[in-house]
């Protein structure tokens, strides 16, 4: 079926069919229509959404209704998100699937309420106290909120981990033309939650190497299931000896970090012998594509690569695409975040960033004069 | 779960104690009221033989958030002050749980918002609040709950703040239990146990002794805690019983379909709104329209038939508004973009075609008109007067034609004179998206002023 729909509609489209079944948000501009559209979506396939009284309670209750099982989603912009950082560590202390949508606005504080920006990004890699990974998706229109946020689910299932999509007013509130019948076709297979068998003894945090995952078994269900926001043993245990704790942190970041190149999503579009490449994601990259064409137009011979992954940073794709060029161009929608990562990689290539926040669209035609693709 | 749990007593009938003997011992201080609360709440569960694992106890911070580990249930051990959030979430998630949260006085602070929004809701945890007048974990700093005038690590020359009265606090939003005592009265056991008995909200506010540092600077006892609570007209005993629906029952009762067709289900979709294309457009190339009027006009609503009607043609569109954070004052403005080619960039560097519908509008774009090229067009309601552009103008009685239909059909009265004029796409694909996507009165207006800017268009 052929619909003209926002990014946040296609979200809630997306959450409803990956099997999301608790909701819970507090309103906020530019992300309210995912938590009305929840509300509306979620009772007919028997599911829960609920207004909360904060955005602290939003999170803190999916976390709770994640661990009886069901798999569970907020949504927000800056401010609230500011109010979830306790309960992301939570999450990832607890190793707790959670999908987390921040429809970013420009900041910082209150910023402007009706207006895109992507200010968010590093914040959302180091949003909580402690350190460890998450993973961020930035989808760059509203079929990618569609399919990202089916793999944002996935992902969440897979490593037992808050996953954020990152999107903003200009990709959540921006309409466009979805056929979602492609967009099921294009996604991946929805991962159902893994199972603890009910007849074993259930270790929570169980890993016998430190990448493994073990299945989670529901609060309510065969086992007696423990957990706390407290630095703990397999077994969810309180723990001071350090050797747990050094196995433990251990285990929590190589689960993700170990398996970067299997979250990794990018679109590489290479030109031969190109002597710069253009890093974007999310909205700008859809300006980049452009930028680049015109460039290509010109006769400039310009590489493009454009990230859905934005952490765990796809280290191995960003350094391929770099491989024979001298100059990288990382246009961004915030004053010079991601391009931290690229520059880290780069060596001795010269790192042009191209920053805009003030609420406007960074242009094709910004990029290309900024960026030196004239 | 018999085999992990220590037996109180021996008849047949009993149920086993739901403490674990594994975690013990407590890791309280000798004579700490924490180690008898765990006791009632136990005893709690027993007279009520709930199955351990049916049961979540959710701790939150505070020497007495160290509590759950020692309880063969499930156990929830969360942040300083949002247990209740926890709380919430499973017992919304799976109603027929017991949730029994336990928490100190601090956690009533930091956490007063989530217990109030949760007695409100009347949803169904039984909160266990073991209120020892300050922080204890972090060596004695005063509380929610703390005297006016009591002695702690931070109010060193006395307490200037009023105590919270947790009773007289929650009493107005009428949950389904309310109750206070101490650690030392002999109701204890029979309160918490009606506590979590209960099927609504329920709370239990437990007087209680902080062993290593309130009950040494200040004049609190196992004899004195009754007067405290007369001198602090803080009674003890029931002080609601209430019978209003549980909240995360009630939430499914009134909000679920009567048969959920499919849980395992993908989202239902509404056919009607489909846009498969009812039409073909003979564009050639990528068109950005920006239209531009007044909050109240109807212009998102518009700009989405724009967009739509150019999907039903079998065209690519995009639709990106903007407006004040303020709803019915203001500009309204959005940015259409029509295509034979899927859209890349969503933004407009410069428009094809602008629309300006009222003052609002015209102040929203004057900056930008002089950088309008000669070929852009300017569509702008005749009333408004001249305008300074490089781009081509086109004065048109857009609200004076509105009038004949309705004052906010000029959204679509500028459409119908710009569909006419530019020839976008055919008129039956914007009737076509009306027809679809509003409702028939709505719909009806935007297709007669639609018609009414055919009229104009022509001119």
């Amino acid at each position: 079926m052929i619909e003209f729909l926002e990014g946040n509609d296609a979200v809630v489209r997306a959450s409803v069919d990956a099997g999301c079944r608790f909701f819970a948000g507090y309103p906020i501009t530019p992300a309210t229509s995912i938590l009305t559209g929840m509300m509306r979506a979620l009772p007919d396939v028997g599911g829960v959404a609920v207004q909360a009284e904060d955005e602290i309670a939003s999170i803190g209750m999916c976390i709770g209704a994640a661990m009886t099982g069901m798999k569970a989603m907020t949504a927000t912009s800056g401010p609230g998100l500011s109010l979830y950082s306790e309960n992301i560590g939570l999450a990832i202390m607890g190793e707790t699937p959670l999908v987390i949508v921040d429809v970013q606005r420009e900041g910082p504080a209150t910023g402007s309420a009706t207006k895109g920006a992507d200010g968010d990004i590093q914040f959302l890699r180091w949003g909580t106290s402690g350190g460890l990974p998450v993973i961020v998706l930035a989808p760059e229109n509203v079929l990618e909120c569609y399919t990202l946020t089916i793999q944002a689910f996935n992902l969440a299932e897979r490593f037992r981990s808050p996953v954020f999509l990152a999107t903003q007013k200009e990709v959540g509130l921006t309409r466009e033309r979805l056929d979602i019948d492609e967009a099921r076709a294009l996604a991946p297979a929805v991962l159902a939650r893994p199972v603890a068998a009910p007849d074993a003894a259930y270790v929570p945090h169980a890993f016998s190497v430190p990448d493994e995952v073990t299945p989670m078994s529901p609060i309510g269900g065969p086992h007696l299931v423990r957990y706390t926001t407290s630095m703990h043993d397999e077994r969810a245990l309180l723990t001071k000896d350090t050797g747990t704790i050094s196995r433990m942190l251990d285990h929590f970041t190589r689960k993700i970090t170990d398996h970067a190149d299997e979250i990794a999503l990018y679109e590489h579009d290479p030109a031969d012998g190109a002597d710069t490449l253009v890093v974007a994601y999310g909205v700008t990259g859809r300006a980049a594509r452009e930028a680049v064409a015109r460039a290509r137009a010109t006769g400039r011979k310009v590489s493009l690569l454009v990230l859905k992954t934005l952490f765990p940073v796809p280290e191995a794709a960003i350094t391929a695409a770099m491989a024979g060029v001298r100059r990288v161009v990382v246009p961004e929608t915030n004053l010079g975040q991601y391009v931290v990562e690229v520059r880290r990689l780069a060596g001795d290539r010269e790192v042009v960033a191209v920053n805009k926040m003030n609420t406007d669209l960074l242009s094709p035609g910004e990029i290309v004069r900024e960026g030196g693709l004239l | 779960m018999s085999t992990d749990t220590v037996e109180t007593c021996g008849g047949e009938s009993c149920t086993p104690s739901y403490l674990l003997q594994e975690t013990m011992p407590y890791p309280f201080c000798p004579g700490c009221g924490h180690i008898k609360i765990a006791g009632f709440i136990d005893q709690g569960l027993q007279a009520l033989g709930l199955p351990p694992e049916r049961v979540v106890v959710v701790t939150d911070i505070g020497c007495v958030g160290l509590t759950d580990k020692h309880f063969g249930t499930n156990a929830f051990h969360g942040l300083h002050g949002r247990s209740i959030t926890y709380a919430s979430g499973i017992k919304l998630a799976d109603p027929d749980l017991k949730v029994v949260v336990i928490m100190g006085d601090g956690g009533t602070g930091i956490g007063g918002g989530h217990l109030l929004a949760a007695a409100r809701r009347n949803i169904g945890l039984t909160v266990i609040v073991a209120n020892n007048f300050n922080y204890g974990m972090t060596g004695g700093q005063h509380s929610a709950t703390t005297p006016t005038g009591a002695i702690t690590s931070t109010t060193f020359k006395g307490n200037l703040e009023m105590p919270l009265d947790l009773m007289g606090t929650l009493l107005p939003t009428k949950p389904g239990f309310l109750a206070r005592t101490s650690v030392f009265a002999d109701d204890a056991v029979q309160l918490v146990t009606q506590a979590i008995a209960s099927d609504g909200f329920s709370l239990i506010d437990i007087w209680d002794l902080c062993v290593a540092y309130y009950a040494g600077q200040n004049p609190i006892s196992r004899d004195s805690i009754g007067q405290m609570m007369e001198d602090l007209q803080m009674p003890a005993g029931i002080h609601h019983q209430g019978t209003r629906p549980e909240f995360a029952r009630a939430w499914r009762e009134l909000y679920h379909p009567d048969e959920v067709a499919d849980e395992e289900g993908m989202c239902l979709l509404p056919p009607e709104k489909g846009l498969a294309p009812v039409a073909t457009a003979d564009l050639k190339k990528r068109v950005g329209i920006l239209i531009a009027g007044s909050a109240g006009q109807k212009i998102r609503s518009i700009a989405t038939l724009l967009g739509a009607g150019a999907i039903l043609s079998g065209l690519h569109a995009t639709q990106k508004d903007d407006y004040p954070i303020t709803v019915r004052t203001g500009h309204s403005a959005a940015e259409v973009i029509v295509s034979p080619e899927p859209i890349v960039y969503t933004g407009i560097e410069v428009p094809d075609v602008v629309l300006i519908l009222s003052v609002d509008g015209l102040i929203h774009v004057k900056k930008q008109l002089h950088t309008y090229p000669p070929e852009t067009r300017v569509y702008i309601d005749s009333a408004l007067g001249e305008i300074d552009t490089p781009a081509r103008v086109v004065r048109l009685p857009l609200a004076e034609a509105a009038k004949t239909v309705h004052r906010l059909a000029i959204g679509a009265v500028g459409l119908g004179a710009i569909l006419t004029a530019e020839g976008f796409y055919p008129r039956e694909a914007f009737e076509t998206a009306a027809r679809r996507l509003q409702k028939a009165k709505v719909a009806d207006t935007n297709i007669a002023g639609f018609a009414a800017g055919v009229g104009l268009g022509g001119r």
